[in-house]
């Protein structure tokens, strides 16, 4: 029975790791806690859901929602955050509050948009369920494993083995000695929304088909967990933000059913964190700022 | 130039005249509701209760109104938060002049609105919020539904005597809502003999019953009974298919939405729960009601909405019995006896204010809820037999 927690655990950590990393990217570079990213979730879920409804092509739902919801994650920098970072002694708190508008906007507009009703993916896999001696394995977490192991092999790819990506690792490293040596930190920036939104998207359509159900609520949890993930991680680290998730889901699956600890689930991320932070401040991979 | 002036001033009295005139023959009867509309987690159960409540002041309005006077529905959103509920008890008992309150709401923003309402001498009615404390709040306060205390007894009567249930593991939402039916569901399971085997509660944030599910595989029970909202309720079906427990899923009136056969598909099929709404009862009301529902919003209607339109008719037959005053609508829904609503038959009111109704077990067969069974027996259904 060990095997089946410690597996279910996996899933909702792979889960964390992918919603957490959009908020990781861009911190990592512009130096704020984007918690809109819950909303990218929510956006990308509900996208998702119309455009599989319509065409009957979980592919193609992934691949348009993540899109479109990167591209709306540059439209945001662009009009949003940007203006506001680019004015001169800007206190931190000011885009994270511009973010948490973002987010409660994101969330009402989807209630009253598509209607506060749960929708069901109804995605049917070829098969229910893997019975494999006594473990049970859903094809649904296959999926998720499998996609969070390639968008995040995509990301290492950019981050590590392309211009944009050493741009970015620049910008993230020191963004006026870059803009100085001529590195575009603008488009680093855009970079990290397309590829941190775009994630979010991903996350939220896979949470849809694992539940299968979607509500406006669905963003309300990843607001606040995503926090603890990357700040465990070592803000702003990538790889950081993979060991965080993964972490997090185990502790809470474990925890929750081997110990009789008078705490919600919910609070264990949180839990975590604390005992973290006070053994090593920085987070787990906290040498800051290094991909 | 004088005589236009004249005339305007003389025109401008007469319309101001007739204008009062007209105010005052149609001096609307005002009717306070709230429900957690906005709340993310709550807002289909918002919508319902909303929806249903202009459902019910539409059509008696469409009948003519209470005694010749139209009903005005003044509502809020409490976003299903305390605070939020407490400022509109203010309103509505302060500012906006309303003869009675309908709660749409969960327990915690009722119990909370409640002893305000009671307070100002404002009449509530609670449409389906579980938590004792609230008909509590005073003489003024009641409930159209049974307590949590009655749905949770009900619930152990029919898995132990009616499904044979012996082992049984309890997996409820984190709320008074899962609380105090477990509670009250334990007690009597106990009494009964069967034993339970584990208890889960969860925050109802959380979504996730995976891991709860695969633990509850280890213990071999033979019943799972599940006090969640839809969400999660339809989480535990799918769960209990999917890593094959094979047994029986007794579920509660939160799980009685649309909602849940939506996202559970064909893993909801067995589920039972208990609830008050029987939407295979041949009564004219409850099928007018589902029909009207359908009709005006092209949804399917649930438990929270039918509760909702079944407090306003419990409202709307205390003013038209003996009008407006407060004290006098109380008394006359205490001594109030089988009043037909689209949720059975309202068998009367116990002292504190709690509604006495059979309890329906419906299951899901075919992807619908249908008739299973019903529990009357007075001494489950009376919430006087579990005053403290």
């Amino acid at each position: 029975m060990f095997l089946q927690q410690f597996i279910n655990g996996l899933v909702i950590g792979s889960l964390y790791a992918l919603t957490a990393m959009g908020a990781t990217l861009i911190y990592g570079i512009l130096g704020i806690l984007d918690i809109a990213n819950a909303g990218a979730y929510l956006i990308g879920a509900y996208l998702g859901w119309y455009i599989f409804y319509a065409t009957g092509n979980i592919a193609l739902a992934f691949l348009l929602s993540m899109a479109a919801v990167g591209l709306l994650g540059v439209v945001l920098q662009r009009l949003i955050y940007s203006p506001i970072l680019a004015k001169p002694r800007t206190l931190s708190i000011i885009p994270l509050v511009a973010a948490v508008g973002l987010f409660t906007m994101s969330s009402d507009a989807v209630r009253l948009i598509c209607g506060a009703g749960t929708k069901a993916y109804n995605f049917k896999f070829p098969v229910d369920a893997f019975h494999l001696g006594g473990v049970t394995i859903l094809p649904s977490w296959v999926l998720i494993f499998a996609l969070t192991a390639v968008l995040l092999l995509i990301l290492w790819f950019i981050l590590n083995r392309t211009r944009m990506g050493l741009a970015w690792r620049a910008s993230a490293e020191d963004a006026e000695i870059s803009r100085a040596c001529g590195v575009n930190t603008n488009s680093a920036m855009a970079l990290s929304y397309i590829l941190g939104y775009g994630f979010a998207a991903a996350a939220g359509i896979m949470v849809g088909i694992l539940y299968n159900s979607i509500t406006p609520a669905l963003g309300e949890v990843p607001s606040y967990k995503m926090l603890a993930i990357i700040v465990l991680g070592g803000l702003g680290n990538p790889l950081g933000t993979v060991i965080a998730g993964l972490l997090i889901g185990l502790a809470e699956t474990l925890l929750s059913v081997y110990t009789k600890i008078p705490i919600p689930k919910d609070a264990i991320a949180f839990v975590v964190l604390i005992i973290v932070l006070l053994i090593k401040p920085s987070g787990l991979l906290g040498q800051k700022n290094k991909v | 130039m004088k005589k236009i002036l004249a005339m305007l001033v003389a025109l401008t009295m007469v319309f101001a005249l007739a204008t009062a005139g007209m105010a005052e023959a149609a001096d609307p009867i005002r009717i306070g509701f709230f429900a957690p509309v906005s709340a993310a987690s709550a807002a289909a159960d918002g919508q319902s209760a909303q929806q249903s409540a202009e459902l019910a002041v539409k059509l008696i309005n469409e009948n003519g109104g209470i005694n010749g006077a139209q009903v005005e529905l003044v509502s809020y959103d409490d976003g299903l938060d305390t605070t939020e509920a407490a400022n509109i008890a203010e309103k509505l008992s302060t500012a906006d002049n309303v003869v009675a309150v309908v709660s749409g709401s969960y327990s915690s923003p009722t119990r909370v609105a409640a002893p305000i309402f009671q307070d100002y001498g404002k009449l509530m009615v609670s449409a389906y919020a579980v938590h004792p404390d609230v008909v509590n709040a005073g003489n003024l306060i009641f409930s159209q539904s049974f307590p949590g205390a009655v749905q949770g007894t009900a619930a152990a009567e029919f898995a132990v005597n009616g499904l044979g249930a012996k082992r049984i593991a309890i997996v409820a939402v984190d709320l008074d809502f899962g609380t105090e039916q477990a509670t009250y569901f334990k007690a009597k399971a106990a009494e009964l003999g069967a034993e339970i085997v584990s208890e889960d509660y969860i925050a109802i944030s959380d979504n996730d019953m995976t891991s709860v599910i695969s633990k509850i595989k280890g213990e071999d029970v033979d019943l799972i009974y599940s006090v969640n909202y839809y969400a999660q309720a339809s989480e535990v079906c799918r769960q209990v298919a999917l890593q094959e427990l094979g047994c029986p899923i007794l579920g509660t009136e939160g799980a009685d939405s649309w909602q849940l056969l939506e996202t559970a598909g064909e893993y909801a099929n067995g589920l039972y729960i208990t609830t008050n709404m029987n939407r295979d009862d041949a009564n004219e009301g409850t099928q007018a009601y589902i029909e009207n529902y359908r009709s005006t919003y092209n949804m399917e209607p649930d438990m929270v909405g039918a509760s909702v339109y079944d407090a306003f008719q419990v409202v709307f037959a205390a003013i038209e019995a003996v009008g407006t005053d407060a004290e006098a609508m109380a008394e006359y829904i205490q001594n109030m006896k089988d009043f037909d609503t689209v949720t059975g038959t309202l068998l009367s009111y116990t002292s504190n204010g709690s509604a006495v109704k059979p309890v329906q077990i419906q299951q899901v067969q075919d992807g619908a809820f249908r008739h299973y069974s019903e529990i009357t027996d007075a001494a489950i259904i009376n919430p006087d037999s579990y005053a403290e």
